[in-house]
């Protein structure tokens, strides 16, 4: 607990403003995981005793859904880590560019203002014109731009925690300019270099526009999903978004207890 | 089985060569990505495979596997996403013609297409198949153009109205749509190449209207048409308007309307799902419409333009016409679809089939207006769409 | 101690230049020429023509009208994040923390589509939320507002990019010294006056970064609109949509350039104004 923050109504006002925002962030997911319970076509919550994964069973058929699920997490995965390590070189960069860094931090952000459909658009002009052809790496550069301004934002205000006095102290001690970066300021940003990497990850998995127009034959999951959405999709949709979830909703448990038993060494 | 593990094995070494490949090309500085051709998508790699790029209602899933057996043809196909604007788009300004051979798109384009050289006309003699189309599939107005055959007939259908008869009785007029007493009550689709149709063929056949073809207005046509919807709109007549197939059968299936202009395959949905609606068989006739093979260049030149001729023919063979017609109940308009099935009793059933063909061509024995994605003042047409968005 | 700055710059530069610019000058190009109907295609002639039809139709009011939903849904977002970093931050404990920032990612890998469609069933006449209000007594009869109307945009679109807003404030917080907040305490002031003085000041970055991505995403949001919109609701990436449909990339190509002018703009004079870019910089730094 932080000083400040003792105030009981304060702290209950807090907790429910907090409270409002998952209900509205997890009412559309978990009722979608409740309807890919339910046998009937019609999507619904089912009653409890008619409970049933038929739309799970039928998913293992679903090989278009599950290609282009296969497609969408090699190019976030890609955008991802590529977004974060240009972004942490550049949030670097921005330290060091001194009356220059209003100008960069402009520059890096500007791609993010091209509205999605016509960058994906104009992009395949100019891949088409130097001969390359489209596949996953096409639809992972658009993602790198449309990821990268944020990936950037987020690591810079996770700099916030780099106090000078911190390095100026690491530069007296002797430490090289990489060793002041492996030793203090990667430690201090790793949050912030976390949530870039998930944040990339995330508008990959769910652009649209600019993928529209990149892919190859083979189409990422927002376009897989938009096609059958568009022409007679069975509940197993339902199902593997309701797979998404339950298996983000593992690997994050997973993450945390390892966490938990990290810290638990640590602190024995 | 076998092929079937050695495609994926290939697939998975190739993609770890072209992953690979990239990494080394980016260490290179990223100049060297024109030799783009290494890394093709995992889908596509077999050698001689057909693309076929068109509406998801087109695809029949595991049953492609029958074109490698009949024809030596393996097909991979593509969602196209179903909306002819943007594959259009992808056709003449972006990619499309370096990844895809045959095309499935909404009817009404292939002019367009041909002048931009996106597309080739069909050789006809390749075709043998054709023979069997219906003559009035044949006749529809877009397929041909400089007298050369640029789009072939693959799916049609004739679109109406969705209702629910419990609560409306029964319903033969596109009038219930304009109803005043079902205010907030009615839908219709979020696409011009729909509703201005609709909207014309009741204005024409009901409102006695001076209308030529509702699938082609004229400008002051046109005027009147969107005038007449800008009025419903604004007087909060439509619940909302839909696109795409879930979304329609949610408005219905969920009670949001209790009627609206869509497809037919969204009744049979809903009567799967326990619900009463019915189709009506409206007095001003049926929107027809066809989807429409078309041939892209990129496939002549890469050499495959005999293959694409084969699956062309292959598809109007029978085979195909039964199992989309199971699948989704769509109907390929040739006669080679019951004597496949007569012939291949065990497989489908003739009755059945026979059935669904006829059903068709009754919609199609009265009024039709063809659905047309380029009339010819199809620009007018959106910005006419815009000002109903924006009125 | 000399650091490798620029060289530093070098691969982000040169990538945001030829992924980013390059086609940019595709787009201002295009936008200047002519949509000639007799070819379906543009002819390189100069024209205004896509410039022209913006202020025609009504469209230069789904740019308003987006940017306004846009700004909305931003500042809402801010409304419930802060309260929502704070718990993270301040209140909970490292593992609930750690707990917090999980439940509010995890939604967000479920495809946004379908998360969309699914307000489609909890709003509805017939839906969730109306069964609710009619079994609890507090409405006869469904609500029709709920669903395919403003409202039903705004909730769809805060939903959609939540989170979006709720990190980079977390991030923001962790520069807030608690012993800071523990002085400003001391010296009896309220939270109220801690939260104005202190709290505010050290987190603006974080709640320009938020505001900004979300800002940004629901401008250039379509499904959204599309879904739970009512009739034929617009917004400026249907209207591209609805523009590219019929080729005229002229205007589609204007209608973008519009907007990454307004957009960039206003990012550009906030920055003259308020030295947004200075936020980023530690106050030790």
């Amino acid at each position: 607990m932080v000083a400040g923050f003792e105030s009981r109504p304060l702290k209950a006002a807090i907790w429910l403003m907090t409270a409002i925002g998952l209900a509205i962030i997890y009412l559309p997911p978990l009722y979608l995981v409740a309807v890919s319970f339910n046998p009937a076509l019609q999507p619904a919550l089912p009653p409890l005793s008619d409970i049933s994964l038929t739309w799970y069973f039928a998913l293992a058929k679903e090989r278009t859904l599950i290609s282009a699920l296969q497609e969408s997490l090699l190019v976030a995965t890609i955008t991802a880590l590529v977004a974060t390590g240009l972004a942490l070189l550049s949030a670097l960069a921005y330290m060091d560019l001194g009356k220059w860094r209003s100008r960069w931090f402009m520059f890096v952000l500007l791609p993010m203002f091209v509205p999605g459909i016509i960058q994906g658009l104009s992009l395949s002009v100019i891949f088409g014109r130097i001969g390359l052809k489209p596949f996953w790496g096409t639809v992972a550069a658009s993602h790198l731009l449309w990821a990268l301004p944020f990936a950037f934002t987020v690591i810079l205000t996770s700099m916030a925690a780099v106090r000078r006095s911190y390095l100026l102290a690491a530069s007296d001690l002797g430490a090289s300019w990489w060793r002041q970066l492996v030793d203090v300021t990667l430690p201090l940003i790793k949050p912030g270099l976390v949530a870039a990497f998930i944040f990339s990850f995330l508008l990959s998995l769910n652009e649209f526009g600019r993928a529209f127009y990149l892919v190859g034959r083979q189409n990422t999951l927002p376009l897989a999903m938009f096609g059958k959405m568009n022409s007679g999709a069975s509940p197993t949709i339902y199902a593997l978004s309701g797979s998404i979830f339950l298996a983000s909703i593992l690997a994050v448990s997973f993450v945390l207890l390892a966490a938990q038993a990290k810290d638990r060494k640590l602190h024995r | 089985m076998m092929t079937n593990n050695m495609n994926s094995l290939n697939g998975a070494m190739a993609s770890n060569i072209s992953r690979r490949q990239l990494l080394k090309t980016l260490g290179a500085g990223g100049a060297a990505l024109a030799g783009g051709s290494m890394f093709r998508p995992m889908s596509a790699l077999a050698a001689g495979d057909l693309a076929f790029w068109a509406t998801g209602t087109l695809d029949v899933g595991d049953a492609w596997s029958r074109a490698a057996d009949d024809a030596g043809l393996n097909v991979a196909f593509t969602d196209n996403g179903n909306d002819p604007g943007p594959a259009v788009a992808r056709l003449v300004a972006g990619n499309a013609n370096d990844l895809f051979d045959i095309g499935g798109l909404q009817g009404g384009a292939e002019k367009e297409l041909a002048v931009q050289g996106a597309i080739v006309p069909w050789d006809m003699s390749k075709i043998p198949n054709y023979e069997n189309v219906w003559q009035w599939a044949k006749d529809i107005p877009y397929l041909q153009h400089d007298g050369k055959q640029y789009g072939l007939p693959a799916v049609i259908n004739a679109d109406s109205i969705i209702y629910r008869p419990d609560k409306l009785g029964k319903v033969d007029s596109y009038g219930v749509i304009f109803d005043p007493k079902l205010k907030g009550q009615v839908a219709m689709e979020d696409a011009w190449i729909n509703s201005a149709v609709f909207a014309a063929m009741y204005l024409k056949e009901s409102e006695n209207q001076k209308i030529g073809n509702p699938g082609n207005l004229t400008e002051d046509e046109l005027g009147l048409v969107m005038e007449f919807l800008i009025k419903h709109k604004k007087d909060g007549q439509f619940r909302t308007f839909w696109s795409g197939w879930e979304q329609g059968v949610q408005l219905v299936g969920d009670g949001e309307v209790l009627a609206m202009t869509g497809w037919e395959p969204i009744v049979y949905e809903g009567r799967k799902r326990g619900l009463q609606v019915e189709y009506a068989a409206p007095v001003e006739g049926y929107e027809g419409w066809g989807n429409n093979l078309v041939l892209l260049k990129g496939a002549v030149d890469r050499g495959l333009g005999d293959d694409a001729h084969k699956f062309a023919n292959w598809l109007l063979d029978g085979f195909y016409g039964c199992a989309l017609g199971e699948q989704r109940g769509y109907v390929v308009p040739s006669d080679r679809n019951v004597a496949y099935a007569e012939a291949n009793a065990s497989q489908f059933d003739p009755a059945k089939v026979k059935a669904l063909a006829e059903h068709v061509k009754a919609k199609f024995s009265g009024k039709v207006a063809w659905q047309n994605t380029r009339p010819d003042n199809f620009q007018l047409y959106e910005e006419w769409w815009q000002k109903l968005r924006n009125a | 101690m000399k650091s490798p700055g620029l060289l530093l710059a070098l691969p982000t530069a040169l990538i945001v230049l030829l992924l980013g610019f390059v086609p940019l000058i595709v787009i201002l190009v295009w936008s200047f020429w002519t949509w000639d109907p007799a070819t379906y295609w543009i002819r390189p002639e100069f024209s205004l023509a896509g410039y022209e039809a913006i202020l025609e139709a009504g469209r230069w009011s789904v740019i308003v009208g987006s940017l306004g939903k846009a700004f909305l849904t931003a500042a809402i977002c801010v409304v419930i994040g802060y309260p929502a970093a704070m718990a993270v931050h301040f209140l909970a404990s490292r593992r609930t923390a750690l707990l917090l920032m999980a439940l509010f990612t995890i939604p967000f890998f479920t495809s946004y589509m379908i998360r969309a469609f699914s307000w489609r069933l909890v709003l509805g006449r017939n839906g969730l939320i109306n069964g609710w209000l009619m079994d609890l007594g507090i409405v006869d009869q469904p609500l029709d507002w709920l669903l395919f109307s403003n409202f039903a945009v705004n909730v769809g679109l805060v939903a959609s990019y939540l989170p979006f807003v709720i990190f980079p404030l977390i991030l923001s917080m962790q520069r807030v010294e608690p012993s800071l907040l523990a002085a400003s305490q001391d010296l009896g002031a309220g939270f109220w006056r801690t939260f104005r003085s202190v709290l505010l000041p050290l987190t603006q970055a974080g709640i320009f970064a938020g505001f900004l991505f979300v800002f940004v995403m629901a401008a250039g949001s379509a499904t959204e609109v599309q879904m739970l919109g009512g009739a034929a609701a617009s917004m400026i990436s249907v209207m591209i949509n609805d523009v590219m449909r019929v080729v005229n990339f002229p205007l589609a190509f204007a209608i973008s350039t519009l907007v990454l002018i307004i957009l960039f703009g206003l990012i550009f004079i906030g920055n003259r104004l308020f030295k947004l870019t200075s936020l980023f910089e530690g106050f030790t730094w």
